[in-house]
């Protein structure tokens, strides 16, 4: 992939922690439009369109640390009605957008959920009610698609800014307190694997190159 | 030239659009002939040549564009066999979301025209970074507690989650 993403090492100076959180949801849900209030002018989004993704970076502070967080958000890809997986690889948070002027919208949150869950299943996901600026009403009703799961809700409009920035801010605490604490067990086994596979490539390399059968060091 | 457009609307035969407005008290009617329209057309050109027609232009300075494309619409709808029902129907259809519809199935061109739609409300409840009343990080809760009315979509699905 040449336009593979960065792995999650804080690449950019200061910066003590970087954490990946990904948006969920149906086209047109406004999940953009919630990522550009919450950065205003501060977002310089980085188009990946043979991916149909766009990155907005934001340096963040989470208990006086500086994190680097990079929000993943789709760019027509949801219309395949699913993510490729590298969308899901690594990702620390997830934020789920619906639509409370469109019933299907709603409907389909249990199709993403099913997906993140098969990629991710530990990670925090938080479920959001966008657009109530066009009906206030709907914030007097009840949702219960994040009460069964669990999950934290939140009613927010991206256009007059309700609950947005907090949104956000609770995310991000969320991803850092899981990269911190999980000790993600499928995290670990995707490394082990990945240097695992790298050693026997170049094990492989090796072989081709002096044909002698001597045995090699392992290298680590 | 004191004249207020009152109203705006269309006749098939000839192609025209109609124009009621008031002047001096006295209410008249123009008739301003769509010339070269076909079912082919185009209503947005078309629109725009009756509004700049140095015949037309004081008279329709109160009527928007986009109500003339609307007209010429009927014009072309009409002359591509459509009945007025039919072509006010797509009109109505053109301006509004369907709640129902999957736009994750819709292509390029459809998804930015829905997009567009509500567009216009998220513009018109939008707080902007310049407005004077401008709040960076607005906080309210909206407690979620049993009591609540349902939202109606949950029921068919009590079991699938």
């Amino acid at each position: 992939m040449a336009e593979r993403p960065r792995e999650d090492v804080p690449s950019e100076a200061g910066a003590e922690e970087a954490v990946k959180i990904i948006c969920l949801g149906d086209s047109a849900v406004g999940k953009s439009k919630l990522l550009e209030r919450f950065l205003l002018d501060g977002f310089r989004p980085q188009q990946l369109s043979t991916f149909a993704l766009t990155l907005y970076q934001h340096h963040a502070r989470v208990d006086g640390k500086a994190v680097l967080v990079d929000f993943w958000d789709t760019a027509g890809q949801e219309r395949f009605q699913s993510m490729h997986p590298s969308y899901y690889h690594k990702a620390h948070a997830c934020i789920m957008v619906f639509d409370v002027q469109r019933k299907v919208t709603y409907k389909n949150l249990s199709n993403w959920y099913k997906e993140l869950r098969e990629f991710r299943p530990e990670i925090p996901c938080i479920v959001v009610a966008n657009k109530i600026d066009a009906d206030m009403k709907v914030t007097q009703k009840s949702f219960n698609f994040a009460r069964k799961l669990s999950l934290p809700f939140y009613f927010v409009s991206a256009a007059d800014g309700t609950n947005v920035v907090k949104l956000f801010n609770d995310a991000i605490k969320l991803a850092v307190t899981y990269k911190q604490n999980s000790g993600d067990f499928m995290d670990e086994v995707m490394q082990e694997l990945e240097s695992f596979d790298l050693e026997k490539k170049s094990e492989d390399l090796s072989d081709q190159e002096d044909s002698s059968p001597e045995e090699k060091p392992p290298s680590s | 030239m004191a004249c207020v457009a009152k109203k705006c609307g269309v006749r098939f035969q000839p192609p025209s659009v109609i124009l009621i407005y008031k002047e001096k008290d006295k209410f008249r009617r123009r008739v301003m002939p769509v010339r070269n329209f076909s079912q082919f057309s185009d209503c947005g050109v078309a629109a725009e040549q009756l509004k700049n027609n140095p015949r037309h232009k004081a008279y329709l300075e109160g009527v928007s564009l986009r109500q003339l494309e609307k007209l010429c619409r009927l014009l072309k709808g009409h002359l591509g066999g459509e009945s007025l029902a039919e072509s006010l129907g797509k009109l109505q259809q053109e301006e509004t979301i369907d709640p129902e519809e999957d736009m994750n199935k819709l292509d390029d061109e459809e998804l930015a025209k829905r997009k567009s739609i509500m567009d216009e409300l998220f513009e018109k409840n939008r707080k902007k970074k310049d407005d004077p009343d401008f709040i960076y990080d607005i906080e309210v809760e909206f407690p979620q507690d049993e009591q609540l009315e349902s939202c109606g979509w949950d029921a068919e699905s009590c079991e699938e989650v």
